[in-house]
C-alpha cells in the first residue's frame, strides 16, 4: 500500500499541453475517482502515474518515492485497461500467471497468488478458457485478477465498466467496491461517467481540459461545487442553470432576478462575494430542488415538455420562457405534455455562480 | 427472390462461360489427359502409361527433390527474414516507413526477366559484383551457375529477395492488428521486449504467418521462372530443375501433354497435401 502524490505534473504532447500542473494528493488505501468529460486529460494522468506516458514537468510520488525515472514495472502498481487486454493466446490461468511466469516467480508462489484472486474474483471455474469463450463482465474480472496477482501498492483503472452493459455496470461496480474493501489498497479509477465516480469514490478528483477542477468527496462536490462546470456535471439529471441578474446587494444577501420569469425575484444570502449591481449572474437549480408553489422564495411558471417516470421519481423537462428546466417531483408522476404548474426555488437550495462560471458564495 | 436469383445469374453468364471454358474445362480435361497416351496419334486411353512413367522416372524425383529442397530451405529463411522485416517497419523509431515499405514490397512489381536479367550479371562468374564482393573479403570466386549447389542457393536468394517484402508488408498488416494495450500490459508485468516478442507477437501472427506460409508454399511447388531464366532450363544439368519446369519442358517442349497433366496433377496433390499438413500443425488448440 502507498500514498500517491503528484505535484505540478505536466503533460505536453510536441508544443501541445494537455495536462497544465496537477496537484493531487491520494492517501493509502484511498479510492480516488478522476472524472472528466472526454479530452480533459484523465486517462492521460492515469497513464502517466502507470509509467507508461513520460511526464513533462512536475513530479510524481509513490510511496514518497519520485517515481518519474522510474521504469513502469517498478512502480509497484497494477492497471485494468479499458479493453481489457488480455493476451488472446493464453488461457485465463496463463493470462493471470504471465507475468509471474516470465520473471522467474517460484511456482509455488505463483500458483498461490492465481489461485487466491482466482478465488477473490470467483473465476474458479474460468481458469481453462480463452479470453474469446469470455463474456465481458468475466474478461474484466481476469483483467482484475492479472492485477491482483502482482500484488501492487496501487491499482490503476482506465475506464474498466465502459465496455459493459449497463446492468453489468453496476454488477461490476459494486464488485469493484468490495474489492477495495477486501484489499485495502489505494486504488486510482478515470471515468467519464459520474455515477460510477459517485458511488466508489472516496474523493473525486473532476478535470477539465487538462486542469483540476476540484478535489473532494462526493457529497461535497454534489453540495459545495466549486465552480459551474462541477456543478454541471456531478449530478444526474444534471443541474438546472437559469439566467439572472443582481439588482441589489444589502444586509449581506443580493436580491437576484431571473431574467427569463418575468422578473421573479430570490434574495440569496451570500457571505464571501457582493457582486455589482447589474452584474449578469447564474442561479444553479438541481432538479430535486424545485419545490411545490408557495413552498420556496420564489416561484416561477413552466409548462411540461416531456415526462421520464423512472418508477421511484419522475423528471419532467419543462420549458419556462427560453430555458429548459428539469424538474424531479413526487407529483410529477401526474404531469403531461403541456400542463402549466408552478415551481418554486429556495435561496438555500441553490447555488450563484458569476458570468465565467466561479462559484459566488 | 427467385426472379432476382435469376437475374442476377444472367448477369453472371459471361463470366461464368469464359470460367468454365477457360479454368473449369481445362482442369477436367488435363486430368483425362493424364490418363491418356499422347505421344501416339490418335491419343488413346492408357491409365498407367503417364502415372507408371512418373513413378519410375529419375527426372521426376530429381524435380521432386529440388522443388522440396528450395521449400524447405527458403520458404521458412524466407518467413523469417519477412517478420523481421514487418517487425523493423512497424518500429515507431524508423522514420522514412512508407519509402521502405515500397522499397521491400517493390521486387514484386519489378518485371520477371528484367530481375532474372539483373541477378544473372549480379552473380557473374568474372564481372559480377558478388564475387567483387566475396573476393574484396577474401573469399574465392564462386561459380553460381556451373555448380549445383551454388545455383541451388542462387535460386533460392533470388526468390527470397523477391516476396520477402511481400510477406513481410502482409505480416506488418498482422503486427498493426494487434493491439497496443495487450504489450502496455506485458510491460506493466515485466516481461521484456524479446519476451514479449516471442510470447505475444508471434502467437499472435501465427494466423498471419499461416498464411504467408500456404501462399509460399503453393508458390514454390510452381517454381518455373528463376530454374528457367536465371540458372538456364534447370541447369546445370538439370542441377536445379523443379517441377514446375519438368511440366514445361514434358508439355511444351516434348508436346507430352499427358505426362505433363500427370506431374501437374502430382504438383497440385503435393501442395495441397503440404499445406493440409502445415494447417494442422499450426492449428489453433481447442
Amino acid at each position: 500500500m502507498a500514498a500517491v502524490t503528484l505535484t505540478n505534473v505536466i503533460k505536453r504532447f510536441g508544443v501541445f499541453e494537455v495536462v497544465h500542473g496537477a496537484n493531487i494528493d491520494i492517501a493509502d488505501g484511498e479510492f480516488v475517482v478522476f472524472v472528466g468529460p472526454s479530452g480533459c486529460g484523465k486517462s492521460t494522468l492515469l497513464r502517466m502515474i502507470a509509467g507508461l506516458e513520460d511526464i513533462s514537468g512536475g513530479d510524481i510520488a509513490i510511496g514518497g518515492k519520485v517515481m518519474n525515472d522510474v521504469e513502469a514495472a517498478d512502480r509497484g502498481i497494477a492497471m485494468v485497461f479499458q479493453s481489457y487486454a488480455l493476451y488472446p493466446h493464453m488461457t485465463v490461468e496463463q493470462n493471470l500467471s504471465f507475468g509471474l511466469r516470465m520473471n522467474g516467480n517460484p511456482k509455488a508462489d505463483t500458483e498461490r497468488r492465481v489461485k487466491r484472486a482466482a478465488e477473490i474474483l470467483r473465476i474458479d471455474e474460468l481458469m481453462q478458457r480463452r479470453p474469446k469463450q469470455l463474456s465481458g463482465g468475466q474478461r474484466q474480472r481476469v483483467a482484475i485478477g492479472r492485477a491482483i496477482v502482482r500484488e501492487p501498492q496501487v491499482f490503476l483503472f482506465d475506464e474498466p465498466l465502459s465496455n459493459l452493459d449497463a446492468e453489468l455496470r453496476v454488477q461490476m461496480r459494486v464488485e469493484i467496491s468490495r474489492l477495495h474493501k477486501e484489499l485495502g489498497v489505494t486504488m486510482i479509477y478515470v471515468t467519464h461517467d459520474q455515477t460510477e465516480a459517485m458511488t466508489l469514490a472516496d474523493r473525486i478528483v473532476v478535470l477539465k481540459a487538462g486542469n483540476v477542477e476540484q478535489i473532494g468527496a462526493p457529497l461535497d462536490l454534489y453540495d459545495d461545487p466549486a465552480n459551474r462546470f462541477v456543478a454541471g456535471f456531478i449530478g444526474s439529471p444534471k443541474m438546472n442553470f437559469l439566467g439572472a441578474k443582481i439588482v441589489d446587494t444589502s444586509n449581506s444577501a443580493a436580491i437576484i432576478e431571473l431574467v427569463n420569469h418575468g422578473g421573479a425575484r430570490l434574495r440569496k444570502p451570500l457571505r464571501e462575494a457582493f457582486p455589482a449591481i447589474g452584474a449578469e449572474v447564474v442561479l444553479g437549480v438541481r432538479p430535486e430542488h424545485f419545490f411545490e408553489a408557495g413552498q420556496g422564495d420564489c416561484d416561477i411558471p413552466v409548462k411540461a415538455d416531456v415526462a421520464e417516470h423512472l418508477g421511484s421519481v419522475s423528471y419532467v423537462y419543462a420549458n419556462a420562457g427560453p430555458e429548459e428546466l428539469i424538474v424531479e417531483r413526487e407529483a410529477s408522476r401526474q404531469r403531461a405534455s403541456g400542463d402549466h404548474f408552478t415551481v418554486s426555488i429556495k435561496a438555500e437550495r441553490s447555488l450563484l455562480f458569476d458570468k465565467a462560471g466561479a462559484r459566488i458564495r | 427472390m427467385r426472379t432476382q436469383n435469376a437475374t442476377a445469374y444472367r448477369f453472371l453468364t459471361p463470366y461464368l462461360l469464359i470460367f468454365a471454358i477457360f479454368w473449369i474445362w481445362p482442369i477436367i480435361s488435363s486430368f483425362i489427359i493424364s490418363f491418356q497416351a499422347t505421344r501416339t496419334v490418335p491419343w488413346r486411353f492408357a491409365p498407367a502409361f503417364n502415372w507408371g512413367r512418373l513413378i519410375g522416372d529419375p527426372a521426376f524425383y530429381n524435380a521432386l527433390k529440388n522443388t522440396l529442397l528450395i521449400l524447405v530451405i527458403q520458404v521458412p529463411v524466407m518467413i523469417a527474414l519477412a517478420i523481421v522485416m514487418a517487425v523493423l517497419l512497424n518500429s515507431p523509431l524508423l522514420k522514412a516507413r512508407g519509402l521502405y515499405r515500397f522499397a521491400f514490397f517493390a521486387p514484386v512489381v519489378v518485371g520477371e526477366v528484367a530481375y532474372s536479367a539483373v541477378f544473372r550479371l549480379m552473380f557473374s562468374l568474372d564481372f559480377g559484383i558478388v564475387n567483387k564482393l566475396l573476393n574484396s573479403v577474401g573469399i574465392p570466386k564462386i561459380d553460381w551457375f556451373s555448380n549445383v549447389t551454388p545455383a541451388m542457393a542462387l535460386i533460392m536468394i533470388a526468390v527470397t529477395w523477391r516476396w520477402a517484402g511481400y510477406n513481410a508488408i502482409i505480416i506488418l498488416a498482422g503486427l498493426q492488428s494487434i493491439p497496443e494495450d495487450v504489450y502496455e500490459a506485458a510491460t506493466l508485468d515485466r516481461v521484456s521486449k524479446l519476451k514479449q516478442f516471442f510470447h505475444i507477437t508471434l502467437p499472435l501472427l501465427k494466423p498471419v504467418i499461416v498464411f504467408c506460409a500456404v501462399l509460399s508454399i503453393i508458390g514454390t511447388m510452381q517454381l518455373f521462372t528463376e530454374p528457367f531464366l536465371i540458372t538456364e532450363r534447370g541447369g546445370p544439368g538439370g542441377g536445379t530443375e523443379t517441377l514446375g519446369l519438368l511440366l514445361y519442358r514434358q508439355g511444351f517442349r516434348s508436346l507430352n501433354f499427358g505426362y505433363a497433366s500427370a506431374v501437374a496433377y502430382t504438383m497440385a496433390g503435393l501442395a495441397i497435401a503440404i499445406t493440409l499438413v502445415q494447417l494442422w500443425l499450426m492449428r489453433e488448440p481447442k
